[in-house]
C-alpha cells in the first residue's frame, strides 16, 4: 500500500506525460516523460521566446494578409498604456453563421494563451471544417499592457494594465515599486531576520520557507518580503507598484468592489468595455472559449459559493407571498411557484423560471446551475479520455478556478453561453515517496459501487479517513453501516472529501506548489527558476537574503515545449465545437380536420450534444430567441402565432409545435426556423385545393 | 377636452419668448429648457459656463450649466454641489427643479447673503435633463403619464426576436395615450356609482359592466397580444456601475453598466470633477427624499454618514412639508446601479433623491392633504380616487381627465377610452409648480450651505529647546458635512486629505494626531511625520502636532479633494 498525496493536491489531475504517440520535439518529450527529479538535469531550453506585444500583432497582421479574404482584423481599444487590443475574425459568412468568440491572456500573465489563440488561428484558416460554418472572433491578448511585463527587465508579473493606481491611498501614485536589488534582472524575494518573523525554512529543503506553527512549539525567524526598496520611505516595500486594472476581474459578474487590481467598475477598463460592447453586438456568439488561468475541460467550474438560489426551496416574501395568497411559511419549487402565478399573468404572458426568480427577488445566479454541470462533467470526462489516447496520462497541479469578476465567469453566468477554458499547462506533481497507505483516492471512491466500498474493510477504509483528514465523527464503521443502509453513496462521499480542507501535517512540507515548482526547475530549467538566497546588505532592514522563484515559471513553460502542448490539446477545440447546438426542422405533417381547416405540425430537433439555450441562458434570457415563422398566402391563423419563439430544446431532443390554420384556397405554407446561435432551417408544404 | 388641449397648447404658446429671470408656470420642453439654460448662461457669463456633457442614443445634447464664482476661486477649489433631475424621462419637474434652482441661485446672487455665500464657497453643477430623448418623446408623442422612462436602447420585451414593434398608440387621435375598456356582463368590474368614471370590482353575485383592456393600442405584430413589446426598456437609473446587475436580475439594467451613451458621458463628466461632495437626483413621485443604501445587502452607511442624511434629510422634511425622508431599499425597495449608489460610493459623495410631488395634495375636502391616498387593494375606487376627480372637475376645470369616449377598435370592436392624461398623475399642474421648485431648491440651498466649510487654526508654536518646536494645527469645519465621507475612508475610494508641514530649513522629527491637547497625547505617525493624511468631521475639528526641528518659516498646507486647499506660513521664533 502506498499514502497518496491527494489530500494536498485534491482531485483528479492529470498532467500530459509519459509517452506520446504524436512525434514531439526532443526537449518536449523529453519533459513529458515521467522523471525521477534527482536524475542528471538536462540542459536549460532558452525560454525567452513567447511572442511580445508588438510581435503579436504583427502575426496578426501577416495571419491577414496571408489569408486576406477569410482574415479581418479589427482594433477593438487602445489600452492605457497605448496598445491595441486587436481580434482576429476568421470565416467568410460574417454574422450569418454561430460563431465562438476566444479570449485569450485577460489578466496578461499567460504567455502561453496568447501562443495557443495565435495557433488557433492559424489551424482554423488551414481548416476548412472550422472556418466554413462558423465565425470566430479570437482576441489573443487581452491585457497588452499587462503581458509586456514579460519582456522587460527586471522581469516581475503584475495583471495590471498601465492605468496608475494608488495602491496605498497616500499622496502619490505608483511610488513604490520593486527594485533588482541583486542584478540579476528577477524580481523575487528577501527574506530578514526579525523578531516577529512568522516564517521558517522548510524541513529538509532550506530554500523554501513555510509558517512557523507557535503551537507545536516553533518560533518564526524571518519575515519575507518582495525584492525592493522603500522607496517613499512610508516603512512600508512595494506596496504602490505600477499596473492599475487587472482586465481578467474588471467584468461584471461577481465584480468586487474596491479590489485592489478591480477597477472602479465593471468595465470601467477599454479592453473590458470594448469586449462587453462587442459581445452583446454580436448575439450570432454561439460558444465562448478563455485561454487563461483555467481550464473547465480538467476541472468543471465549481459552485459553493453562497448567495445562490436554491430553485427547489424557495422562501417567498411575506409581502409578495401574501398578495398571492399563499402559505409563505413553507417553501416551494420554482414548478409549484410557475403554477401559482400563470393563472394570474395576462392573457398570452407564460410565466417562467426567469420572470419568476426576478419577481421574487432571488438575486444573480452565483454557481453554475445543475443542469449544466451534466455538459461540463460530460465533456470533462471525454477530454480525459482523449488526452488518455494520445498518452499524456501522468498527473499535474489542478487547474485553478476562475476569479471573481473574471473573463470566463461572466461569458456564462451574463451571456448564458456554454464557457469552455484552457491553459494548457500546469506544474507537473512531483513523485513522492510511496508508503504504505490505503490505496484509496477520492478518485477511485467516486467509481465505487456501495458493495466495492464496504468490501475495502474497515481497516482500509479507516486509514483512507485519516489520510484524508476527515472529522472524527467519521469512522469506517458508521460509514460503512450508511452505505450499506443506502443513506450515502461511494460517490456522495467522494465529493465531501474533496471538499475537505488538506490535512494539516502537509504544511511541515512547505507548500506542494511551491515544491513542484522548485523540482521542475531543478530538473527542467536548470535551476533557473528559483534564485538561491544570497545575503544582501538593505538600506533599511540591515542584512537580508535574496532570492525564490522566478515569475511565470509556474505557469509558463520552457518555449520548446510550447509547439507539442498545443499539438495535443489544440485540436479538441474541434471537438468542442462539434457540440454547439443545431436546430433543424425535422418533419413537418398536415392533417386536414375538414371545412378548410388543417392542423400543421412541425417537429424541431437539436441535432447537437449542447442544449438551447443552455440552462443558464434559460435562466438570464440573454441569448437570443430561435423562431419559428409559419406564412402562407391566403392563410388564416386560428392557434398558434405567426411567429413563434422557440424555447428550450435540450441536446439530442426534439420538440413538436402545432398550429391550426385555415385555408378555403390551395397554398403554400413555409415554415422558416431562425436562430442565430444554432442555424436556420425552413420546409414548404403545400395545403388546401 | 379640445379645450383643455388647447389651454396647455396657450401655455405652451407663451413660453416662446424666454427671458431671464425664468418663468415657472408651466412646463419647459426640452429644446426650451436648453433654450432657458443658455439665456442663465448669457445674462451670468461671469458666473455661468455651458458644457456639452454628451450625447444621448438619438444625438440629442445633454446640458449642464456650472455656476461658479471665479473670483472666489478655481472650480476644483471648492466643494461641489452636483444636482440633476429627469434621468426618466416622463419625470420632467425633475428639470423645472434643476432651472429654478439655477434662476434662484443667479437672480439673486449679490442681493440675498445666504445665496451670495452659498454660491461663493461653492461650485454648482446642474443637469436639469439627463434623459434629454425621454423628456423630447414625452414632450413631442402621445404617452401616458408613466411612459417614456426610459433610454432609447431596444429591448426585446416579448422575445419574439423583433425590436420594440408593439408599443401602445394614440388610436383616439387625440394627443394622450389613455385606458381602453370594453362593455362586459362577465367582467369583474362595474361603474362606482359615486363617480361613474372610476370602476370598482364587482362583488360576487353582482353583474359585471367592464373588463379593462390596458392602454390604449393596437396589435402591431399581429401575435395577439397589444402593446407587448413598447420603446426601450433600459432605465437609465439602473444602468450605473456600482452595484449593478444584469436584466434578469434588476428589471431595466441594460446589458453591461453605462450602456446608455448619456448616462457613460455623465459618468466620465462626474469622475473628471472630485471635488462633488454633494448630490441631489430628482425624480417623481411621492413626495420623498430618499437616502442610500439601494438594496439590502450593502448594509448600512457607516454611523458618521447616517447622522450628515440625518440632518440634512430631518430639516429638509420641514422645508418641504409632507416630504418624507427615507432609505431606499428599507423604506421602498432594493434596486441595483442606481445613480446615487455609483455617486455615494465611487464619486464619495453624500446623495439623495428628491421624489417630487405629492398626489395627495390634489383634494377637494377642503383640507391641503387628502386622508385616504391609495386605491384599496380590492379594487374598490377610494375617496381619494373621487377626491382626485373633483379637484382636477373644479380646480384645473378638467384639463386633465379624458372622458369615457366610444371608439370603435380594429380588434375589440366597440370599446371606450378615457382616463388620466400624461400631464397628470405624477406632475403637478402648473399653477402648483412654482411652490414645488422654491421648496425643493431650498432644500439643495440648505445642504449646500452645510458643505464643507474649514479653516485652519496654527495655535501653538512653542520651542522646546534647542531648534525643536512643538507646532500645534487645529482644522475646523462649520459645515456639518466632513470633508471626507466616511464611506470613503471605508473603502478606500481615495487618498483622503493631506496635511504637511514643510520648510527650507526644518525637519518635522515627529507628527501626529494631537487626541488630548491638555494631557499632550499625541498619537504619532512613524513614517513621513510631515505628511498626514486627514478628514475633518462635520461640525467638528481635528488638531495635529508636530516636532519640528531647525528654523525659518514653515508652511503647514491642508489640501483636500473635496474642501479646497488652505495654506499658512509660519515663523518658527
Amino acid at each position: 500500500m502506498k499514502i497518496s498525496t491527494f489530500t494536498a493536491i485534491r482531485g483528479l489531475v492529470l498532467l500530459f506525460a509519459a509517452t506520446f504517440t504524436a512525434p514531439l520535439t526532443a526537449a518536449a518529450a523529453e519533459i513529458f516523460k515521467d522523471t525521477d527529479p534527482t536524475a542528471s538535469l538536462v540542459s536549460s531550453p532558452p525560454i525567452e521566446k513567447y511572442s511580445d506585444p508588438a510581435t503579436v500583432s504583427h502575426r496578426i497582421e501577416q495571419l491577414r494578409q496571408a489569408n486576406s479574404s477569410l482574415v479581418r482584423v479589427q482594433k477593438m481599444a487602445v489600452t492605457p498604456g497605448g496598445r491595441e487590443l486587436l481580434m482576429i475574425e476568421i470565416g467568410s459568412k460574417g454574422t450569418s453563421v454561430p460563431a465562438v468568440l476566444v479570449g485569450a491572456n485577460m489578466s496578461g500573465l499567460n504567455p502561453l494563451a496568447t501562443e495557443a489563440a495565435l495557433e488557433l488561428a492559424s489551424r482554423i484558416v488551414r481548416d476548412a471544417e472550422l472556418n466554413a460554418g462558423l465565425t470566430w472572433y479570437i482576441v489573443p491578448m487581452g491585457n497588452p499592457d499587462a503581458y509586456a511585463r514579460y519582456f522587460t527587465k527586471p522581469l516581475w508579473s503584475d495583471p495590471g494594465n498601465a492605468r496608475p493606481f494608488n495602491d496605498d491611498t497616500d499622496d502619490q501614485t505608483d511610488e513604490d515599486g520593486y527594485n533588482d536589488l541583486d542584478g540579476n534582472g528577477i524580481i523575487t524575494q528577501m527574506r530578514a531576520k526579525a523578531h516577529d518573523g512568522i516564517w521558517i525554512p522548510v524541513d529538509g529543503e532550506p530554500r523554501l520557507m513555510r509558517k512557523a506553527d507557535a503551537s507545536k512549539g516553533e518560533k518564526g525567524i524571518y519575515k519575507l518580503y518582495t525584492e525592493g526598496i522603500d522607496d517613499d520611505g512610508d516603512g512600508q516595500y512595494n506596496e504602490d507598484v505600477p499596473g492599475g486594472t487587472n482586465v481578467n476581474v474588471n467584468f461584471p459578474h461577481l465584480f468586487k468592489n474596491f479590489g485592489r487590481r478591480s477597477g472602479l467598475y465593471p468595465g470601467s477598463e477599454p479592453e473590458s468595455a470594448a469586449l462587453l460592447k462587442f459581445a452583446f453586438a454580436h448575439p450570432e456568439i454561439a460558444m465562448v472559449l478563455s485561454f487563461g488561468q483555467t481550464n473547465y475541460l480538467l476541472s468543471p467550474p465549481q459552485g459553493g459559493r453562497k448567495g445562490s438560489v436554491d430553485t427547489e426551496n424557495i422562501r417567498v416574501p411575506r409581502e409578495i407571498g401574501t398578495a398571492m395568497g399563499i402559505d409563505v411559511s413553507r417553501s416551494y419549487t420554482m414548478a409549484e411557484i410557475i403554477e401559482i402565478v400563470q393563472p394570474m399573468m395576462p392573457p398570452g404572458m407564460q410565466a417562467d423560471e426567469s420572470m419568476i426568480a426576478s419577481f421574487l427577488g432571488l438575486g444573480a445566479v452565483v454557481n453554475p446551475l445543475p443542469e449544466d454541470m451534466t455538459f461540463y462533467n460530460e465533456i470533462s470526462s471525454d477530454y480525459k479520455e482523449y488526452l488518455k489516447k494520445k498518452g499524456a496520462t501522468a498527473e499535474r497541479f489542478d487547474p485553478a478556478q476562475p476569479d471573481d469578476g473574471a473573463f470566463e465567469m461572466w461569458a456564462y453566468y451574463h451571456l448564458g453561453l456554454p464557457v469552455f477554458t484552457m491553459d494548457f499547462w500546469g506544474l507537473p506533481k512531483p513523485k513522492e515517496e510511496k508508503k504504505e497507505g490505503s490505496g484509496i483516492t477520492s478518485e477511485s471512491l467516486g467509481k465505487m459501487t456501495s458493495e466495492e466500498f464496504v468490501a475495502l474493510g474497515e481497516e482500509k477504509i479507516a486509514a483512507f479517513l485519516k489520510e484524508s483528514n476527515s472529522p472524527a465523527q467519521f469512522t469506517a464503521q458508521s460509514l460503512i453501516k450508511m452505505v450499506q443502509g443506502g443513506q450515502m453513496k461511494p460517490a456522495q462521499m467522494a465529493e465531501m472529501m474533496k471538499k475537505m480542507p488538506p490535512k494539516k501535517s502537509d504544511e511541515k512540507k512547505g507548500d506542494p506548489k511551491e515544491t513542484a515548482q522548485l523540482a521542475f526547475s531543478d530538473t527542467w530549467l536548470n535551476g533557473s527558476g528559483f534564485t538561491p538566497w544570497k545575503s544582501y546588505s538593505h538600506p533599511t532592514l540591515g542584512e537580508v537574503e535574496i532570492g525564490g522563484f522566478t515569475p511565470f515559471r509556474d505557469n509558463t513553460p520552457p518555449e520548446s515545449m510550447v509547439d507539442s502542448l498545443l499539438d495535443l490539446q489544440l485540436p479538441y477545440v474541434s471537438e468542442l465545437v462539434k457540440r454547439l447546438p443545431k436546430l433543424a426542422i425535422a418533419d413537418v405533417k398536415t392533417t386536414e380536420k375538414g371545412g378548410g381547416v388543417y392542423q400543421v405540425e412541425a417537429w424541431v430537433t437539436n441535432e447537437g450534444f449542447l442544449s438551447f439555450p443552455i440552462a443558464m441562458g434559460k435562466r438570464n434570457k440573454a441569448p437570443a430567441p430561435a423562431i419559428m415563422t409559419l406564412e402562407g398566402d391566403g392563410i388564416d391563423i386560428l392557434s398558434g402565432k405567426k411567429r413563434t419563439p422557440v424555447g428550450e430544446i435540450g441536446g439530442m431532443k426534439s420538440v413538436r409545435y402545432v398550429w391550426l390554420v385555415r385555408s378555403p384556397k390551395k397554398s403554400a405554407l413555409t415554415l422558416r426556423l431562425e436562430s442565430k446561435q444554432a442555424g436556420n432551417d425552413s420546409e414548404k408544404i403545400n395545403i388546401g385545393g | 377636452m379640445t379645450i383643455a388641449v388647447a389651454a396647455l397648447a396657450v401655455t405652451l404658446l407663451q413660453a416662446q419668448e424666454i427671458k431671464v429671470p425664468l418663468r415657472f408656470d408651466y412646463y419647459y420642453s426640452c429644446e426650451k429648457m436648453a433654450e432657458a439654460m443658455k439665456a442663465l448662461n448669457r445674462a451670468y457669463p461671469e458666473l455661468t459656463t455651458l458644457d456639452e456633457v454628451g450625447r444621448s442614443e438619438e444625438g440629442r445634447i445633454i446640458w449642464a450649466l456650472t455656476i461658479n464664482n471665479k473670483k472666489t476661486g478655481e472650480p476644483l477649489s471648492k466643494p461641489g454641489v452636483y444636482v440633476d433631475g429627469n434621468i426618466h424621462g416622463n419625470e420632467i419637474q425633475a428639470g423645472e427643479v434643476c432651472l429654478y434652482l439655477a434662476n434662484r441661485l443667479l437672480t439673486n446672487y449679490g442681493k440675498i447673503p445666504e445665496i451670495t455665500e452659498v454660491v461663493d464657497r461653492n461650485i454648482f453643477y446642474i443637469i436639469p435633463v439627463v434623459n434629454v430623448d425621454g423628456r423630447a418623446h414625452f414632450f413631442d408623442d402621445p404617452n401616458t403619464p408613466s411612459t417614456n422612462r426610459t433610454i432609447r436602447i431596444p429591448v426585446d420585451d416579448d422575445r419574439d426576436g423583433l425590436l420594440d414593434e408593439d408599443g401602445p398608440e394614440d388610436i383616439d387621435g387625440d394627443g394622450s395615450i389613455t385606458n381602453m375598456r370594453i362593455r362586459d356582463t362577465l367582467g369583474r368590474l362595474r361603474s362606482d356609482p359615486a363617480d361613474p368614471r372610476l370602476m370598482i370590482s364587482v362583488k360576487p353575485g353582482e353583474k359585471g359592466e367592464w373588463t379593462r383592456l390596458g392602454q390604449e393600442g393596437i396589435d402591431n405584430d399581429g401575435d395577439g397580444q397589444v402593446n407587448e413589446d413598447a420603446e426601450g426598456y433600459v432605465d437609465g437609473n439602473r444602468n450605473w456601475g456600482f452595484n449593478w446587475q444584469p436584466p434578469y436580475v434588476q428589471r431595466g439594467a441594460g446589458n453591461y453598466p453605462f450602456e446608455g451613451t448619456g448616462i457613460k458621458a455623465i459618468a466620465g463628466w462626474m469622475l473628471a470633477r472630485p471635488n462633488i461632495i454633494l448630490v441631489f437626483a430628482f425624480h417623481n413621485n411621492g413626495g420623498m427624499y430618499l437616502r442610500g443604501p439601494s438594496f439590502k445587502a450593502a448594509g448600512e452607511l457607516p454611523q458618521g454618514d447616517i447622522a450628515v442624511y440625518d440632518y440634512i434629510g430631518k430639516n429638509m422634511e420641514k422645508i418641504v412639508p409632507g416630504y418624507q425622508y427615507l432609505i431606499t431599499w428599507k423604506d421602498l425597495y432594493s434596486t441595483y446601479g442606481d445613480f446615487t449608489d455609483f455617486t455615494n460610493n465611487l464619486v464619495g459623495s453624500y446623495s439623495l433623491v428628491g421624489e417630487l410631488y405629492q398626489p395627495e395634495t390634489e383634494t377637494y375636502d377642503g383640507t391641503l392633504k387628502r386622508k385616504e391616498e391609495e386605491r384599496s387593494q380590492s379594487g374598490a375606487a377610494s375617496e381619494g380616487e373621487r377626491q382626485r376627480l373633483l379637484f382636477d372637475d373644479n380646480v384645473n376645470q378638467g384639463e386633465l381627465f379624458k372622458e369615457w369616449k366610444a371608439f370603435r377598435h380594429p380588434l375589440y370592436g366597440d370599446v371606450e377610452i378615457g382616463g388620466w392624461t400624461k400631464m397628470s398623475s405624477r406632475l403637478p399642474h402648473p399653477f402648483m409648480l412654482q411652490d414645488l421648485v422654491h421648496r425643493n431648491a431650498s432644500s439643495v440651498i440648505f445642504a449646500a450651505r452645510q458643505t464643507p466649510k474649514i479653516k485652519m487654526d496654527v495655535f501653538e508654536v512653542k520651542k522646546l529647546g534647542g531648534d525643536l518646536w512643538s507646532v500645534r494645527v487645529r482644522l475646523v469645519n462649520g459645515g456639518a458635512i466632513p470633508s471626507v465621507t466616511y464611506e470613503t475612508i471605508q473603502n478606500k475610494l481615495y487618498p483622503i486629505d493631506k496635511l504637511s508641514v514643510a520648510g527650507r530649513n526644518a525637519k518635522v522629527v515627529s507628527g501626529g494626531v494631537l487626541t488630548d491637547a491638555w494631557m499632550n497625547m499625541v498619537s504619532y505617525k512613524e513614517f513621513r511625520p510631515e505628511v498626514q493624511m486627514c478628514q475633518v468631521p462635520g461640525f467638528g475639528k481635528v488638531e495635529y502636532q508636530f516636532l519640528v526641528s531647525g528654523k525659518g518659516d514653515i508652511e503647514i498646507k491642508y489640501e483636500s479633494r473635496k474642501a479646497g486647499t488652505i495654506s499658512k506660513t509660519v515663523a518658527l521664533k
